[in-house]
C-alpha cells in the first residue's frame, strides 16, 4: 500500500473477536486487517502496536460488512460471504474456512452485501445487499434457506429483534420493513413519502435509510432523513435528533444513543432527542462504530470511516489513539 | 752580640767563673786574638736551669743584703761603715752577677732565634723544591694524558675487517708474520692496503666518468635526430586528416581528446572514460567532449613545491604592497577566500544526449577543486520551437530540470560532508546560494565521477561510475522526453484541449461533455494556502521541489477545481489531484464521499491510466478521466434528489446498472470498454 492508496482508503466495517482482544476491520480495497487490542492498550504500546498484526486481501471488492460468531469471523465481499476461523487468524493464517454465495438473479453485475446479522435461535445468517433481497442461510449446512423480497432498492442495513425473532431492514428506497417468520413482511413503513409531514424527513438529502438499531420496543433509524427514535408498536417517531449529516450507524448504549455518519465526530444523544456531545475524530466522515462489550478489560469504542486510521476511544468522551492500516 | 761582648770587655772584670773550659777555649781561639773573649762559647756550657737557680739565689742574697743594710741603717749605723761597705760591695757583686745573667739570657734568646731562622730557611727551600717537583709531575701527567688521548686520523678511516684484510691483501702488504703479533704493524698494514684499494678505485671511477660522457654525447646526437623527424610526422598527420574523415575513424580527434584528457582532474576523467565507453557500447547518440583552458590546467598540475613557493613569494610581495598602500578590508579578504574555495577546474566536460525526436540534452560537468565535488549544468536544445505554453515555463528550466532524478536528490547542498568544515572557515552558510552559478552537485553526478561520500556501497572510482552510468543515462533521457511531452501537452491544455492519444481512447466514453477551461501553474506558497489540499500536505506527499497546477473543469453551472501536484520524477510518480466542486454550494473530497471516490478514481489506478510505455500520457489521461467522472457525478446527482427542484440541469446520458451502491452510496465511476457502461469498483 503506497501513501496514495492509504490516502484514499476507507474503512467500512469492524468486528471484535469473541474474546474481545482483537479487532478486525475491512476496507474498500477488499483487505481485512486484524489488530491486537491488548497490545495497543498495554502501557508500553508503541507505534508498531498500532499497526495490524495481520493484513490480507480477503475479497476483490470492498468489505462492507464483518460479523463475529463465537468461533469465526464472517466477511462480506462482492456477492460472497467468507468465514475465517478466529483462532487461525490470530495465528496469522489467512485460509478461509468456507465461502458461500447467495443465488442472485442477475448476472451482469454482482451485487454487494451491505449488512449481515445472526439469528442465534435457529443459527442462521441473514444478509442483505445490492439485489434488493434478504437472504437467509443456515450456518450449519451452508444452504440458503429463504429469500425475503420486498424492497424496491438495495438494502443498506439490517437488525434483529431478539424477543420476537423479527428482522428489520432499511433500504435505499426509504422503507423500513419488519419481517417475521414468513417471507412476507409483517409491516413496513416509509419514513418519508406517505408521511410527508414527518419531522424527520430531509428531502434535500434524500429518503434512504442507512442505519437501523433496535432495543426491544424502540427503533432508531436514520440516513437521508434525520436520525429518529421510533416507538415500534405505535409506529411513530418519538424524538428526532438534530444532527447535521446523514448517519450511517447508530447503537444503543446504556442510556445513550451513539451515532456516526457524515462529519468528523461521534454524536452522543439522549433518548429525549438532545445531542449531548459530539466527540471529534480523525476521519472526515465515519462509516462504522463498534463497541467491545465482551471483554471488560478492553472495553473500547472504535470508529472508522474515510481514512486509513481507526480511532479508539477508551473513555467514550474523547479519542485515545488511532490504529492505522 | 759578639761585638757587644767585645766592647764590653772590661779589663777590670776578669771573671773567673765556673766555666774554666770556656776560658781555655777562649784562649785557644785567642791565639789569633788573645784579648777576644767569647762569651757565646761560655754560653754553650752553661745550663739555663742552673742559671735560673743562680738568678734566684742572687736575688735572694741581694734581698737579704738589702735587708741587712736596711737593718743597719735603721739601727743607726753610719753610712760608710765597714759592714755596710762590705755589704754594698757584695750587693754590687750580686748586681754584676745579675747583669751577666741578663746578658746571658739575651744571648741565649738571640741564639735560639738564629737557629730557628736558619731552620726555617732550610724548610722553605725544601718546600719550594717540593712545589717545583709537584708542578713538574703534574705537567708531565698532563702531557702523558694528552698523548694517550691522541686520536690519530687513521682511526677515522674505515678499514675492512681483519679477517677480510688477511684474506684479500697480498702478502707484501699484510705481512702476517709480523702483523699478527704486533698491533701497531697490523694497523699500518691495513692502512697501506686501504690506500692501495682507494687508488685503484679512483682509477676505475675516472674511467667510468669518461665512458659516461661518451654515452651522453651519443644520446644527444640521437635526440637531435628524432626531433628533426617531428615536423615530418606532423605533415603526415595533417595530410591524413581528410583520409580519416573519409573513413570516419577520428583517430586524430580521439588522440587530441586523450591528450587533453590527461590534464583532467580524476573524477572528470573517470566520467569521461565511462561515458565514452557507454556511448560506444550501448547508446550511439551519446557524445562526450572536453572544453576549457588546457594551459591553465597544465599550470595547475605543475609540481606543488614550485607553485607553492611562487605563491608564497608573490603573497609576501602582495602583502608588502598592500601594507604600503592600504590594507584590504576583512570582507574583501573573506570574499577572496570564498572565491578561492569555490574555484572550478579550468577544464569541463560536455556530454550530449540525443533523443529520438532530435532534441538534445546538453550536460556540462564541472569539478570544484577545493571542495572535491562535481556539479552539473544543463541546457536543452530542441528541434521545434517550444514557446507558447505559459504554464510550462518551469518544465524545462535548467535550474530544476534535473531535480530529483533519483528520489530526494535535490542538488541544493553539497554531498561531501567535509565541505561543512571548509564552509565554516570562510563563512558560507549554505551552498544553495552558489548553486545557480556553479551548477548542481547532485549525488548521481558524484557517483558518475566515481566519488563516494556515503557509506552505502563499497564501490569506488570507475566501478562506481560504471554501475550507475546506464541507469542514470536512461533516467536523463527519460526525464528530457517526459518534460518535452509535458510541454507539448501543456500547450494544448492551455487551449482547453485535452490531448488524448489514440491508444488511450478506449479508456473513455466517446462523448465527454465536461471540458477543461483553465490550466495554470501555481507556486508552492499559493498551493499550500488552498483549503482542500491540506490532507495531502498532512500526509507528507508535497514537497517544495514539486510542480503545482490548477485545472478547472466546467459543465453548465458546475465548476470543479482540481489542484494537481506533479512530482519532478513524472511519470514514475503519479500526479496527485485534489478536488473541490462549486455547484449548489462548495464540496470537497473531505466533505463528500463521491468526490473522494472521484479523487481515488483519478489518483490510484496507475496501471489503467498509464497508457502505452513510457507512460507520458498519464497526466492527460487523468484529466480526461476527471472530466468523465464529473459528467457521471452531475448526471447521477440529479437522480438522487427528488424532483422538487424543477427540470434537471444535467440529463442522464450515461449508461449504468445502478446509480448508488454500498453504504456511502457511491456513483458508478468506472467505465467499461467496449460495452460502454459505467459500474462501481
Amino acid at each position: 500500500m503506497g501513501p496514495v492508496e492509504l490516502l484514499h482508503m476507507s474503512v467500512f466495517s469492524q468486528s471484535f473477536s469473541p474474546c474481545g482482544r482483537f479487532l478486525a476491520a475491512g476496507n474498500n480495497y477488499g483487505e481485512i486487517a486484524v489488530f491486537s487490542l491488548s497490545a495497543a492498550l498495554s502501557p508500553d504500546a508503541s507505534q508498531a502496536s498500532q499497526k495490524p498484526i495481520l493484513n490480507f486481501t480477503a475479497h476483490d471488492g470492498p468489505v462492507f460488512s464483518l460479523l463475529s460468531t463465537d468461533t469465526h469471523l464472517l466477511s462480506a465481499g462482492n456477492g460472497e460471504i467468507s468465514a475465517w476461523s478466529w483462532a487461525e487468524l490470530i495465528k496469522k493464517s489467512t485460509k478461509a474456512a468456507w465461502t458461500r454465495k447467495p443465488s442472485y438473479e442477475t448476472s451482469l453485475e454482482i451485487p454487494e452485501i451491505n449488512a449481515m446479522i445472526i439469528n442465534p435461535k435457529d443459527n442462521s445468517l441473514i444478509v442483505g445487499g445490492g439485489d434488493n433481497n434478504i437472504h437467509i442461510m443456515d450456518m450449519e449446512t451452508g444452504i440458503f434457506k429463504s429469500v425475503l423480497k420486498g424492497h424496491t432498492d438495495y438494502i443498506h442495513c439490517l437488525c434483529f429483534k431478539e424477543r420476537e425473532e423479527e428482522i428489520l431492514s432499511g433500504g435505499e428506497d426509504g422503507a423500513v420493513r419488519i419481517w417475521g417468520h414468513t417471507e412476507i413482511p409483517l409491516s413496513h413503513f416509509q419514513t418519508c413519502s406517505g408521511m410527508a409531514s414527518q419531522e424527520c424527513a430531509r428531502p434535500q438529502f434524500g429518503k434512504w435509510i442507512s442505519c437501523l438499531a433496535t432495543d426491544s420496543d424502540w427503533m432508531l433509524c436514520g440516513g437521508g432523513p434525520s436520525l429518529s427514535l421510533w416507538h415500534l408498536r405505535s409506529m411513530s417517531p418519538t424524538s428526532v435528533f438534530p444532527l447535521p449529516g446523514c448517519q450511517r450507524e447508530a447503537v444503543f448504549y446504556q442510556d445513550l444513543i451513539m451515532s456516526v455518519g457524515e462529519g468528523p465526530h461521534v454524536s452522543h444523544c439522549l433518548h429525549g432527542g438532545t445531542v449531548k456531545a459530539q466527540i471529534p475524530c480523525t476521519p472526515s466522515s465515519l462509516n462504522t462504530l463498534a463497541l467491545n462489550l465482551k471483554n471488560t478489560e478492553h472495553r473500547v469504542m472504535t470508529v472508522g470511516g474515510s481514512s486509513h486510521q481507526i480511532d479508539v476511544f477508551t473513555n467514550f468522551s474523547y479519542k485515545a489513539f488511532s490504529l492505522s492500516f | 752580640m759578639s761585638s757587644d761582648a767585645v766592647k764590653k770587655r772590661k779589663p777590670k772584670v776578669i771573671r773567673n767563673e765556673e766555666g774554666t773550659p770556656e776560658t781555655k777555649r777562649g784562649r785557644a781561639e785567642g791565639e789569633q786574638d788573645v784579648l777576644v773573649y767569647h762569651e757565646e762559647v761560655e754560653l754553650e756550657g752553661r745550663d739555663p736551669q742552673q742559671d735560673y737557680l743562680l738568678y734566684k739565689d742572687t736575688c735572694a742574697a741581694l734581698a737579704k743584703l738589702m735587708a741587712e743594710i736596711q737593718e743597719l741603717k735603721s739601727s743607726g749605723a753610719k753610712v760608710g761603715s765597714v759592714e755596710m761597705e762590705e755589704r754594698r760591695r757584695q750587693c754590687s757583686v750580686h748586681f754584676i752577677t745579675l747583669k751577666k745573667l741578663n746578658r746571658l739570657a739575651h744571648m741565649r734568646l738571640k741564639k735560639g732565634r738564629d737557629q730557628t731562622h736558619e731552620a726555617k730557611q732550610r724548610v722553605d727551600v725544601l718546600h719550594l723544591q717540593l712545589q717545583n717537583l709537584l708542578y713538574e709531575v703534574m705537567h708531565l701527567q698532563k702531557e702523558i694524558n694528552k698523548c694517550l688521548e691522541f686520536k690519530s686520523q687513521h682511526e677515522e678511516i674505515e678499514l675492512v675487517s681483519e679477517e677480510e684484510f688477511f684474506q684479500e691483501a697480498p702478502a707484501e702488504i699484510s705481512r702476517p708474520h709480523v702483523t699478527r703479533d704486533d698491533h701497531h704493524q697490523l694497523t699500518l698494514a691495513r692502512l697501506d692496503w686501504e690506500l692501495e684499494q682507494r687508488k685503484r678505485l679512483a682509477e676505475q671511477y675516472k674511467m667510468s666518468l669518461a665512458r659516461k660522457e661518451k654515452i651522453h654525447k651519443a644520446i644527444e646526437q640521437k635526440r637531435e635526430y628524432l626531433s628533426s623527424l617531428q615536423p615530418g610526422l606532423q605533415n603526415i598527420m595533417q595530410a591524413s586528416l581528410p583520409v580519416q574523415e573519409c573513413l570516419s575513424m577520428p583517430f586524430e580527434q580521439m588522440q587530441k581528446q586523450a591528450e587533453v584528457a590527461r590534464h583532467l582532474p580524476p573524477p572528470l576523467y573517470v566520467l569521461l572514460v565511462q561515458a565514452a565507453a557507454y556511448g560506444q557500447a550501448c547508446d550511439k547518440t551519446l557524445s562526450a567532449s572536453i572544453s576549457g583552458d588546457v594551459d591553465e590546467a597544465k599550470a595547475l598540475s605543475r609540481p606543488p613545491e614550485d607553485s607553492q613557493d611562487d605563491e608564497s613569494d608573490s603573497d609576501a610581495e602582495e602583502e608588502q604592497q598592500n601594507t604600503k598602500r592600504r590594507r584590504a578590508t576583512v570582507g574583501v579578504q573573506l570574499d577572496d577566500k570564498r572565491k578561492e574555495m569555490l574555484r572550478r577546474h579550468p577544464l569541463s566536460l560536455c556530454v550530449d544526449l540525443k533523443c529520438k525526436d532530435g532534441s538534445v540534452l546538453h550536460l556540462f560537468f564541472y569539478y570544484l577543486m577545493n571542495l572535491n565535488i562535481l556539479t552539473v549544468k544543463t541546457k536543452v536544445s530542441t528541434t521545434t520551437d517550444l514557446s507558447g505554453a505559459v504554464s510550462a515555463g518551469e518544465l524545462l528550466n535548467s535550474e530544476s530540470l534535473l531535480n530529483c532524478l533519483y528520489a530526494s536528490d535535490h542538488g541544493q547542498e553539497t554531498p561531501n560532508p567535509t565541505n561543512r568544515y571548509q564552509f565554516d572557515k570562510v563563512g558560507i552558510t549554505t551552498f544553495a546560494d552558489y548553486v545557480s552559478d556553479l551548477g548542481h552537485p547532485y549525488v548521481w553526478v558524484q557517483k558518475l565521477g566515481g566519488l563516494q561520500f556515503s557509506s552505502d556501497s563499497e564501490l569506488m572510482g570507475s566501478a562506481l561510475s560504471a554501475s550507475h552510468m546506464e541507469r542514470t543515462m536512461k533516467l536523463l533521457q527519460g526525464r528530457l522526453q517526459a518534460r518535452l511531452a509535458l510541454h507539448k501537452q501543456f500547450s494544448s491544455l492551455e487551449h482547453s484541449i485535452i490531448p488524448v492519444s489514440g491508444e488511450c481512447q478506449h479508456l473513455f466514453p466517446a462523448k465527454v461533455v465536461s471540458g477543461l477551461t483553465r490550466w495554470t501553474m501555481m507556486s508552492y506558497q499559493e498551493f499550500t494556502e488552498l483549503g482542500f489540499v491540506q490532507h495531502v500536505l498532512k500526509a507528507g506527499l508535497l514537497r517544495e521541489t514539486d510542480l503545482f497546477f490548477m485545472a478547472v473543469v466546467e459543465r453548465g453551472t458546475a465548476r470543479l477545481l482540481a489542484a494537481v501536484v506533479v512530482n519532478p520524477r513524472y511519470p514514475e510518480v503519479m500526479p496527485l489531484f485534489s478536488l473541490s466542486l462549486h455547484w449548489k454550494g462548495e464540496r470537497s473530497g473531505r466533505t463528500e464521499d463521491n468526490l473522494r471516490a472521484m479523487e481515488s478514481e483519478v489518483n490510484v489506478f496507475r496501471a489503467e491510466l498509464q497508457g502505452p510505455r513510457p507512460g507520458f500520457q498519464l497526466l492527460t489521461n487523468q484529466i480526461q478521466r476527471l472530466c468523465v467522472c464529473l459528467d457521471v457525478y452531475l448526471e447521477m446527482e440529479s437522480q438522487v434528489c427528488d424532483g422538487s427542484e424543477g427540470p434537471k440541469e444535467f440529463p442522464r446520458e450515461k449508461m449504468c446498472l445502478r446509480t448508488a451502491r454500498g453504504p456511502s452510496r457511491l456513483k458508478p465511476f468506472k467505465y467499461n470498454h467496449p460495452q460502454g457502461f459505467f459500474s462501481h469498483r
